[in-house]
């Protein structure tokens, strides 16, 4: 009985020991480029303030080639489709990468979005979306900060997403409902 | 002239050997790692024997002709040799002695504080022996002690079954003694894991489970219990040189210097001894560049011990160590923005702009003095005094912290042995420390830069009791510590310990425990005043102390000859954890955490049928949970990994020796602060090779062969490669 069991503890640690070894070529940490290579867009860190509302459905980053002047230029961010939601947990920062194709920006902003669908026509869309934060321009930090896309990435382009303080579209188009 | 009187003199005794034809015998006995041994040295057919010395050096006469060696010691495999020698001849011999088949079983002396064999304690005991420890091309105790089954270092901060996580160095939850003396510090409750030179320690013994039932604070994970060398007779040396270079990023992204870091070291000792008196003393230092950016380190240390031996029943030790360090301080590592990133979301190996500059000094030392007296058989008893001290500078752009701490400590203990089946070992303790400083103050107002000085003292009783009940081994004991805190509060806590061993026929030796630990508040959790980061840290003078309750279940068992093992199930449910807690903008020390640390941890120990062959794994998996608490709901304890494994290996076939170490940690399920920050598991191989030549014995270690780029904590690069090679020197 116990010879057995010594073999059976022998046989394991030479099965074990090949098995750890090879686990143990898989990389640590790897060097993370902000932008991919050959990534044309932008790039940059977003940090996470305040607690996530309960009824998140996600927060996504998108670019305005000009300032919206009104409610119906709301629709014209890029990329379009928008991308996915940044990656879950809303806590610290993390870095993203929006692809956009090149030329002249005046408005990246994080938008929240509320779990719920949109209403034909987005009639509700200032219940389900708020602006969580923006790219501030570097020596006005009040006003939102152009960025230029050039045939490489930008990098970056970093902001703070602020779950204490979402404004509704309304704060940018009043008046509020 | 004088070489011609020289090589005369040389001749003499050969030729008065001669004259009696007999031949002269000499040379040296080791263990399989190198370590002298005091081994016999006997000539089966004829008069001749010797006892080797201290240094395993040995000489006799032998008749002229076939001679028939037989070299012997206890717990080692005996060695024939056979050899021819003509009348005159002076003949040298080394030999060397593997472990016997059936080692004898270790005796230790932490699991209850007395003597006793390792099989007799109630606790799980995981030892590190010397040649454990001189296998390793390694300069500190905690990297000899890292790869202990059940043992986890997470940035210099013991873990035994996760008891830790890590706090920065504040408040270790596992005691360190120096034989037998506790040595945390007095104002942070850390560990100075180089205050002890390598070259002094002759083993490691590492309690797991709460132990306050007999050592009090901070012993509520565990015990690590540093047992220096026994001062051997006569006049002895030994000189040991280290060197060593630290491998470049492995990626060019990554580089940060123009330059391969390097490291180097050098170490004397010398003791000397009599029957009645001995004294050792060890001097040395090192230099490291380090392995990223604002790495380079300088350390320096000294250490004695004298030994004064009146009466074969009494004892009188005293001894005292030293150690400086001059050490830059890379603080978090360089993410986006905060330094020059090359474009990358991070860079591991070079720090933040923010923390250029940030440099530390630390001295720290202890002295220590023990009287032993065995008064009968009956009854023995020991008293000892202790005084630690450490003062450090942290010099940071921002502005300098500092503190200067004392820890006294007095203790009386007796040894009862009423009957041959019963021990009593019963005790007082008393502690006082104190520390003067600019952050941990206790203002509230962490902008002031007031000089304060706080202090603590502890008392404390203990007793414990066992007997043999047949087969059966019953203790019991409890300890009651009383705690007094300066601004602060008053605490009293109660310290029970229930434990049975029992050895079976066939199912080896089972044990089980149930045990009560704690740990006071340190100091600088109660009284820190500071700002981290930007964020004002505040003091909380009335934190309560950590309690727990461990359990846990064993069986160390002899499978063959070949096949050893040792398991336990443990379970630890821990109380009022002290944990640093974001509020209102600010962060303070609160005693917040309910958890429950539960698991398995397993040790093999396996001789294959290949001679010199010696294999070892050992297996900790541990479900660690922070229990729900107001608003909290329950989650992983932070930095406590699942699964812990850990392989080894060592082969020696005559004076060389090859093994190594892999440890694989699992993925950590949560960390404190930039939890969102990437994070991998760890996997480091460790390789070593030894070779030994008479008197010199060289080792060289490659350290994180793989070059695995990993941090344990977050924005904090874990080692990277690192070869080391030693070469020691003993007379």
């Amino acid at each position: 009985m116990a010879n057995r069991l010594s073999r059976a503890a022998l046989a394991a640690l030479g099965t074990i020991i090949p098995l750890v070894g090879a686990a143990a070529c898989n990389e640590g940490l790897q060097p993370t480029p902000l932008c991919p290579e050959r990534f044309v867009g932008i790039c940059g860190r977003v940090t996470f303030q305040g607690t996530e509302p309960d009824s998140t459905e996600g927060v996504l980053v998108v670019a305005y080639p000009r300032f919206p002047q009104s409610r119906n230029d709301l629709l014209t961010f890029q990329p379009f489709p928008p991308p996915p939601s940044l990656a879950r947990p809303f806590r610290g920062s993390q870095i993203y990468a929006l692809p956009l194709s090149t030329g002249r920006y005046e408005w990246v902003v994080a938008v929240w979005k509320k779990v719920g669908a949109f209403a034909p026509g987005f009639s509700n869309a200032d219940s389900l979306l708020k602006e969580a934060g923006f790219y501030r321009d570097q020596t006005d930090p009040t006003a939102p900060g152009v960025v230029v896309v050039h045939d490489s990435s930008t990098d970056s382009v970093n902001f703070v997403i602020d779950f204490g303080n979402l404004h509704p579209i309304c704060t940018y188009f009043p008046p509020c409902p | 002239m004088r070489a011609l009187l020289l090589a005369a003199l040389a001749t003499v005794p050969l030729r008065a050997v001669s004259a009696q034809g007999t031949a002269a015998l000499y040379g040296s006995v080791r263990d399989s790692s190198g370590q002298p041994l005091r081994a016999t040295v006997r000539v089966v057919n004829g008069d001749g024997v010797g006892v080797a010395d201290a240094q395993g050096r040995y000489r006799l006469s032998a008749p002229g002709g076939l001679v028939i060696v037989r070299v012997g010691l206890l717990g080692f495999q005996s060695l024939v040799d056979t050899l021819t020698l003509a009348a005159g001849d002076s003949v040298e011999r080394d030999y060397r002695l593997g472990p016997a088949v059936v080692p004898l079983e270790p005796v230790i002396v932490t699991a209850a504080k007395h003597s006793q064999l390792l099989s007799q304690a109630v606790t799980s005991v995981a030892l590190v022996s010397d040649t454990d420890v001189a296998r390793r091309a390694v300069t500190t105790v905690d990297e000899a002690v890292d790869k202990a089954p059940g043992v986890q270092f997470l940035n210099g901060q013991v873990n035994i079954r996760g008891s830790s996580g890590y706090v920065q160095g504040l408040g270790s939850r596992v005691l360190m003694l120096v034989d037998g003396v506790p040595a945390n510090q007095g104002d942070r409750g850390g560990i100075n894991w180089d205050l002890i030179p390598l070259e002094d320690v002759a083993r490691v013994e590492v309690v797991k489970g709460a132990g306050s039932a007999l050592y009090g604070s901070a012993a509520l994970g565990g015990v690590v219990n540093v047992i220096t060398r026994e001062i051997p007779s006569g006049f002895h040396a030994r000189v040991r040189a280290l060197g060593g270079a630290y491998a470049n990023p492995p990626f060019d992204v990554w580089r940060f210097r123009d330059y391969t870091g390097a490291l180097e070291g050098l170490d004397v000792t010398t003791s000397y001894g009599t029957a009645a008196a001995r004294g050792s003393y060890t001097a040395g230092g090192w230099h490291s560049d380090g392995y990223r950016e604002q790495d380079r380190r300088n350390h320096w240390q000294t250490a004695a011990k004298a030994q004064w031996i009146p009466t074969p029943e009494t004892r009188v030790t005293t001894s005292g160590s030293w150690a400086s360090d001059q050490y830059e301080t890379p603080l978090i590592w360089c993410t986006h923005g905060s330094c020059d990133d090359r474009g990358q979301d991070f860079q591991p190996f070079m720090i933040e702009a923010s923390g250029r500059g940030a440099f530390t000094r630390s001295d720290k030392g202890q002295l220590a003095a023990t009287v032993e007296h065995h008064a009968s058989e009956r009854f023995a008893w020991q008293a000892r005094g202790s005084w630690g001290r450490t003062d450090f500078t942290d010099f940071q752009p921002t502005g300098d912290d500092w503190g200067v701490a004392n820890r006294y400590g007095v203790e009386f203990r007796g040894e009862v042995h009423p009957t041959g089946d019963r021990v009593v070992t019963l005790g007082a303790e008393g502690s006082f420390s104190d520390v003067r400083t600019n952050i941990f103050t206790g203002d509230a107002n962490p902008t002031s830069n007031v000089v304060r000085t706080h202090d603590q003292r502890e008392f404390a009783a203990y007793a414990e009791g066992e007997r043999q009940l047949g087969r059966l081994r019953l203790v019991a004991g409890a300890r009651i510590d009383h705690l007094d805190v300066d601004g602060g509060s008053l605490a009293t806590v109660l310290s029970p310990r229930l434990g049975v061993v029992l050895p079976t026929a066939r199912a080896g030796v089972w044990r089980a425990s149930a045990g009560r630990g704690f740990r006071a508040p340190s100091l600088a959790e109660r009284f820190v005043s500071t700002f981290v980061q930007g964020i004002p840290v505040v003091p909380n003078p009335d934190l309560d102390p950590e309690t727990a309750w461990s359990f846990e279940l064993g069986n160390a068992a002899t499978l063959s000859s070949a096949v050893r093992t040792d398991a336990a199930l443990f379970w630890t449910e821990a109380y009022d954890l002290i944990e640093p807690t974001v509020d209102s903008g600010r962060i303070q020390f609160k005693n917040v955490t309910h958890a429950r640390l539960a698991g398995l941890d397993l040790a093999v120990t396996a001789t294959p049928p290949v001679a010199g062959l010696t294999t070892t794994l050992s297996y900790t998996f541990l479900h660690a949970r922070a229990l729900a608490h107001d608003s909290v709901s329950e989650r992983p304890l932070a930095f406590r990994p699942r699964h812990l494994l850990t392989l080894g290996a060592d082969y020696q076939r005559g004076v060389i020796g090859v093994g190594g170490d892999f440890r694989y940690t699992s993925r950590l399920d949560r960390v404190e602060i930039y939890e969102t920050d990437p994070r991998v598991a760890e996997k480091v191989l460790d390789l070593r090779v030894s070779a030994v030549w008479g008197a010199w014995t060289l080792r060289a270690q490659l350290a994180n062969a793989l070059n695995y780029i990993y941090s344990q904590v977050p924005r904090t690069l874990a080692p990277v490669r690192t070869f080391a090679a030693t070469i020691t020197w003993t007379y």
